[in-house]
């Protein structure tokens, strides 16, 4: 039995020991290396990944409120993996920086919240996860420290995040008032039709996650925050977060929820229409490259939420691929932004101009990804945007599906805008030729593998798809 | 069609008026409170009253002032540490059976040493970080 914990909970183990010994070796010397932790940090963390393949186990424990299986193991190494890349692609920024022990405690921390957000089968477990994931987030968008948008950003999420827990807590607790569990297996079979308190309840979570998610009417922090932040902490926020709080939500509305499958149906429909358009119009006109992401993360949730919607099998793995897939293109991007950004201090789109003279392989690399997040077909972004058309329309909604279409048309344009300042237009003031380091080249050496390679590699699909039966 | 019967059932706006009345009431409460003690109230000035009480020590200036972080730093930390102490309760309520149990004595005694470990280390760090230091 006491091994039973050492192996079920290996993801969780190993990131919590990764915080304790960053912690003790800040504490116990005073000129402190950077590389080294770095290369500790990251080591640990390719340590887990490759465990989370090797190891699968299958259980509960504590009384049933964390639970473990092939599902789980992969989410958790999907954001496992992701934030590797994030710290390979930090290593600029890190490397002249003063806190950047803490700034991987905190990052750590809110992965270990994520794990185990993931693995909660109770409420109680889930919030307090949640919470451990989101509160360093806040103090993680406040690490450019001399600069003030930077707190701006730290505060607005700080309190959004409040605000949504707030939602969320009162939807859990109407859920507990009206089933007498907390459970996620117990409240799915307590639930009845027919009891408004309890659609009101969900109504209240689904605000909760929509609030993490950044789904449109619960949008407005997003921009905001990933404008003020370090790049880092932007693509962490933009990439693991919300795929993590996704994961979860698949986990709460197909099993907990599962009765309620009629009534959300609509609710989801309606918020990702919403998501995509306004996300989409939005982004048109972002002249900052990292608010110009915001927005565009925005409208992919869309895309996700059309996913979602079918309520099968096939779109809980149609959501899980295509979040790998995200990943892998929106790092790809945040990459070579997290360069530029942290080399020459430029963020602005109009800075691109003649960017390709200069940084050939930085260009095809940003892109790729950014083909990838339009969606165009031999890059990943098209199948993974494909799967999740191909699941929303299996409730008939081809309706939803066309103008899910249509947005993708209107996303190419801002998409390809960025694009065309890259690859043809000229500029006397183009960024000159960038050094990259070591790290950042093997972080985007396997984004490039990740964006070209889960498109064309078919049986990622299947293998995903098998692990959710 | 039991579907449908669901549907309309589940939208009946009738369902949702218990929670419109907590609404109502969340909401009415507040407001009557506010005003029943405003009208109800004794209204007694004098210039002693208005005046903003701080413990005894006379007022000066207004709220909007900047503060020395130090002392939000102070403050944070008692919280944070005053917490962390309730946590040993459950285990000094339960310690009688844990040391009669052979088996779970030395297991819970790991598990509050490895808790304390933690947050000492966490209080070492404080410590060297220097925010405990009040002179600067």
């Amino acid at each position: 039995m006491q091994t039973n914990y050492f192996i079920l909970m290996h993801h969780e183990l190993i990131i919590a020991i990764t915080i304790m010994l960053l912690l003790v070796i800040k504490v116990g010397s005073d000129k402190l290396s950077n590389q080294l932790v770095a290369n500790v940090t990251n080591g640990l963390l390719l340590a887990s990944l490759v465990l989370g393949f090797i190891v699968q186990p299958e259980g509960n424990v504590f009384g049933d409120m964390f639970h473990t299986d092939g599902f789980a193991l992969l989410q958790k190494n999907i954001l496992v993996a992701g934030t590797l890349i994030i710290s390979l692609q930090a290593s600029t920024w890190l490397k002249d920086y003063e806190h950047t022990a803490e700034f991987y405690i905190l990052l750590l921390s809110t992965l270990l919240g994520m794990c185990f957000m993931i693995s909660s089968r109770h409420f109680l477990m889930f919030y307090l996860s949640l919470e451990l994931s989101t509160i360093p987030l806040a103090a993680l968008a406040n690490f450019d420290l001399h600069l003030k948008r930077s707190s701006e950003a730290a505060l607005k999420l700080i309190i959004s995040s409040a605000f949504s827990s707030g939602l969320m807590l009162l939807g859990i607790s109407f859920l507990y008032g009206t089933t007498g569990t907390l459970s996620f297996g117990e409240v799915a079979s307590a639930i009845q039709l027919n009891t408004p308190l309890q659609l009101f309840a969900f109504v209240l979570i689904f605000a909760g996650f929509g609030f993490k998610i950044s789904a449109v009417p619960f949008h407005l922090w997003t921009a905001d925050v990933y404008e003020g932040s370090p790049v880092a902490v932007t693509s962490y926020l933009s990439v693991i977060s919300k795929g993590a709080v996704l994961f979860v939500f698949i986990t709460v509305l197909f099993n907990v929820f599962a009765l309620y499958a009629h009534s959300w149906y609509y609710l989801i429909v309606i918020v990702s229409l919403f998501t995509m358009v306004i996300g989409n119009l939005f982004a048109l006109r972002q002249t900052n490259i990292k608010r110009f992401l915001a927005f565009s993360s925005i409208s992919q949730v869309g895309f996700i939420l059309i996913g979602l919607s079918g309520g099968t099998h096939t779109s809980a793995a149609s959501v899980v691929y295509f979040i790998v897939v995200y990943i892998f293109s929106n790092l790809g991007a945040f990459g070579v932004i997290a360069l530029v950004q942290g080399l020459t201090g430029k963020e602005n789109i109009n800075d691109y101009k003649g960017f390709y003279l200069n940084n050939k392989m930085l260009s095809w690399m940003l892109g790729i990804a950014l083909f990838s997040l339009a969606g165009i077909p031999p890059v990943a972004g098209f199948f993974g945007k494909f799967f999740l058309l191909l699941s929303g329309a299996e409730k008939g909604a081809y309706w939803l599906i066309a103008i899910a279409a249509i947005n993708m048309v209107i996303s190419l344009y801002y998409y390809l805008n960025v694009v065309k300042n890259i690859f043809i237009d000229k500029s006397d003031t183009s960024i000159e030729k960038l050094p990259i380091a070591i790290q950042p080249r093997i972080a985007m050496i396997i984004c490039v593998i990740g964006v070209v390679g889960s498109g064309l590699c078919g049986g990622l699909y299947q293998y995903i798809f098998d692990l959710v039966k | 069609m039991v579907l449908l019967d669901n549907i309309t059932s589940v939208s009946s706006s009738a369902d949702y008026l218990p929670i419109g009345i907590q609404l109502i009431f969340a909401a009415g409460f507040v407001a009557f409170m506010i005003a029943f003690s405003a009208w109800v109230g004794p209204k007694r000035k004098t210039s002693d009253k208005l005046q903003t009480f701080t413990s005894g020590i006379p007022s000066h200036g207004d709220a909007r002032h900047p503060m020395a972080i130090k002392y939000f730093l102070v403050a944070i930390l008692f919280v944070l540490f005053d917490v962390e102490v309730i946590f040993f309760y459950p285990y000094a309520v339960n310690f009688q059976d844990f040391a009669a149990d052979i088996t779970m004595k030395w297991h819970t005694f790991y598990a509050v040493l490895m808790f304390v470990g933690c947050f000492l280390v966490g209080f070492i760090y404080i410590i060297k970080k220097g925010a405990l230091k009040w002179e600067d």
